[in-house]
């Protein structure tokens, strides 16, 4: 696959994205320089390809991201990956607020630490994080995984729906209706052979597993006809 | 002393015993002293039946109620409280059964930034409603109905439907906190994207959607277990501010090549400051929804006291577009509460560029409608005061999930009462247009109206009726 570099600099973000497409769909490999942490970069990326950011970016980058590989060098923003259906995103530093806002599938890798929020409203795919989570992991998420391999900070696994939130280290608080739960082998075997393939070593980790006690999801009943007396 | 009111007056006759003193008004007998009135209707201006029977119900289930429909409120002011004054000798009238007036409308151009505005042919269009609330037959004929009409829907939290997209010559996508389904193939399908910080039924608020509505298909667009009450995220999930709106409104506009406009809708709560942030976030058009405005399920207490009434946001939202210098660039678009023309004349003449029915076009549908009336009945009401929206019980098919009751939903004799409801509100709006001497329905200013009531000139700023100048403080 030949490579086409694509400088982002001061440049106008439209016309900057748009060369992006148009890279990726005529088949090259992506490397983009001068990044300048500037937002969203990479945004509604296609079906495949590569892009290597080679510096910090801002928000949104990778968002609503339907397939490709994108390589951060350094750090990202708010919302990395958000609503992204597809492809990898892989942080080499730190990532920011809301990584993986509401996606619908793919995977996101942060070498380093998560912000506040890792996570929120996803529906579903996969987040591994070397490194610690901010406050609120998970926070609404509805389903798919979030796995730290550092710990998690205050309210981890927040109001869950059908998530999962596993940490190897210390959680510092558990958010509102969130429990930890053991986790089963099988479940254990598939997260080694997910960081396996993400090239970390493979070793003993304490997992806990955090998932919904599903106090909040019902008012008091499901039948109808508790709600006729209004 | 001065206020020793013992008599010391004695009769020239024997003194009547207490019970002919009690009973000789002619009152029931064993009934204590009193008004009449206080013993058959409560006369207690706090405790009315109302406020009695909201204890009562509060004290047997231990939480808040919650229904659907719109506000309870008596108190709100409605658009009946001003009225058009047509041309008479200082202005000129066009002729109501002849000459045109123009309603084209177009929402989002001002900003140069859009490849696609959004075109309509009548200043009308159907709000936000989400496959959820409503069945997916409802969300069809009303798709239809709009586009018959020339004009547009709005899909609403629960995602794209196909069923709407196909009905649907114009669609706004809505993106919720909640983000319940949203993708890139959505995003691009759409002719216009809704991001929503509030709406005007419970703002501050998110959705909600009781279990017993989230079936099957319902559950797979929101990726959400089925049966189980959806009670939506307030917050964006990946931006808090007004600075990451911008961006996000950034991010959405590269999805899409800049091809379509992007609106915010929020809640009518302090529209003087609420909408110009929209706008210098950079929005295309402002939605701004009174506190009239329906769902399909609410804590009442949000339903009947958050917000402020449609009449009342109108004027400070088109003053924020004017101080920002941006009336002209960016469209601002009303709802909460819309029945008629009439209400639709008086919201473009406050300052509205658009209006936006919900409620209206449900009934328009069916909603409330003399049928299948022993249904109602089994529900506690009656046609015509059905507000159980949440229940998923609709005896019309119109907000419920059940499969036999959406039958009676008449996709095309629906489409086609939408349509026709769409196009009478429409002319009702030229002919009072027309009445004013206006040329477009766009023309329609606040010159054109008086206000019947103080309440309502100091709402809105317009002249009182027959004073010809508002009422301040």
């Amino acid at each position: 696959m030949s490579e086409k570099v694509i400088q982002v600099g001061h440049r106008d973000i439209r016309i900057i994205n748009q060369e992006f497409l148009a890279a990726l769909e005529a088949g090259y490999s992506v490397v983009v320089t001068d990044t300048l942490s500037r937002h969203n970069l990479g945004v509604g990326l296609p079906q495949s390809g590569k892009i290597h950011f080679d510096g910090s970016v801002g928000y949104y980058c990778g968002g609503l991201n339907t397939g490709t590989d994108v390589r951060v060098e350094n750090n990202a923003g708010w919302g990395t990956g958000e609503a992204m259906s597809g492809g990898t995103i892989t942080v080499n530093g730190y990532s920011g607020m809301s990584t993986g806002a509401a996606m619908l599938g793919g995977l996101i890798h942060v070498k380093g630490d998560c912000g506040p929020r890792c996570g929120v409203a996803m529906k579903a795919g996969d987040i591994v994080v070397e490194g610690n989570l901010g406050y609120q992991a998970g926070f609404m998420a509805h389903r798919g995984r979030i796995i730290a391999l550092g710990g998690a900070g205050p309210s981890c696994g927040d109001a869950l729906w059908e998530a999962e939130v596993w940490v190897a280290g210390d959680i510092e608080s558990l958010g509102v209706d969130a429990k930890i739960v053991e986790p089963e082998a099988e479940e254990v075997e598939e997260i080694n052979a997910l960081l396996k393939q993400l090239g970390l070593e493979e070793r003993f980790r304490d997992w806990r597993k955090i998932v919904s006690e599903q106090k909040l999801w019902y008012f008091e009943s499901r039948d109808a006809n508790s709600w006729l007396m209004i | 002393m001065a206020d020793d009111l013992n008599s010391t007056y004695e009769y020239p006759f024997p003194m009547p015993s207490e019970e002919e003193v009690a009973y000789s008004d002619g009152a029931i007998k064993g009934r204590t002293p009193g008004s009449p009135s206080a013993y058959d209707k409560g006369g207690s201006t706090r405790w009315t039946p109302d406020a009695i029977a909201e204890v009562q119900a509060l004290a047997q289930l231990g939480r808040y109620q919650v229904r659907g429909y719109n506000c309870f409120n008596q108190r709100m002011p409605t658009f009946d409280d001003l009225t058009f004054v047509p041309a008479t000798m200082t202005r000129l009238p066009l002729e109501g059964y002849r000459e045109s007036c123009d309603m084209t409308t177009v929402l989002g151009a001002g900003t140069g930034l859009v490849e696609k505005p959004l075109e309509l042919k009548i200043p009308i269009y159907v709000a936000s409603m989400s496959f959820g609330a409503l069945s997916a037959s409802a969300k069809a004929a009303i798709g239809y109905g709009a586009s018959k009409a020339g004009t547009m829907t709005c899909t609403g939290e629960g995602g794209m439907l196909e069923d709407e997209r196909e009905a649907s010559q114009k669609l706004v996508y809505q993106l919720t906190p909640a983000r319940y389904g949203v993708d890139l193939e959505h995003i691009r399908k759409a002719d216009g994207l809704e991001l929503v910080v509030g709406q005007g039924a419970k703002p501050g608020t998110g959705g909600l959607l009781l279990g017993m509505k989230v079936v099957e298909r319902v559950s797979k667009m929101r990726s959400l277990p089925a049966g189980v009450d959806q009670r939506s995220t307030v917050r964006h999930p990946d931006f808090l501010g007004a600075d990451d709106m911008a961006v996000k409104i950034e991010e959405l506009r590269i999805a899409t090549n800049y091809k379509v406009p992007i609106l915010v809708k929020m809640g009518a709560t302090r529209p003087r400051f609420d909408v110009a942030i929209a706008a210098k976030a950079g929005a295309d058009i402002v939605v701004l929804d009174g506190a009239e405005g329906g769902t399909g399920a609410s804590p009442e207490l949000l339903l009947n006291h958050t917000g402020i009434p449609c009449l009342s946001a109108i004027r400070p939202a088109r003053q924020a577009l004017e101080d920002c210098g941006m009336s002209d660039k960016v469209s601002l678009v009303v709802s909460g509460g819309i029945r008629t023309g009439v209400d639709v004349a008086k919201c473009l003449a406050l300052g509205a560029d658009a209006v936006m029915i919900g409620n209206a076009a449900m009934i328009a549908l069916g909603c409330n409608s003399p049928r299948y009336e022993e249904d109602y009945h089994a529900l506690g009401t009656s046609p015509g005061a059905c507000h159980h929206c949440h229940t998923g019980m609709c005896p019309v098919g119109i907000t419920t999930q059940n499969k036999e009751l959406e039958k009676r939903v008449n996709i095309a004799a629906g489409a086609e009462r939408v349509y026709r409801f769409l196009t009478a509100i429409a002319m009702e709006v030229t002919m009072l247009a027309k009445a004013c001497g206006k040329s477009s329905v766009h023309n329609l200013e606040v010159e054109d109206l008086r206000a019947l009531s103080f309440e309502a000139s100091a709402f809105t700023g317009v002249k009182m009726a027959g004073l010809d100048r508002a009422f301040t403080w």
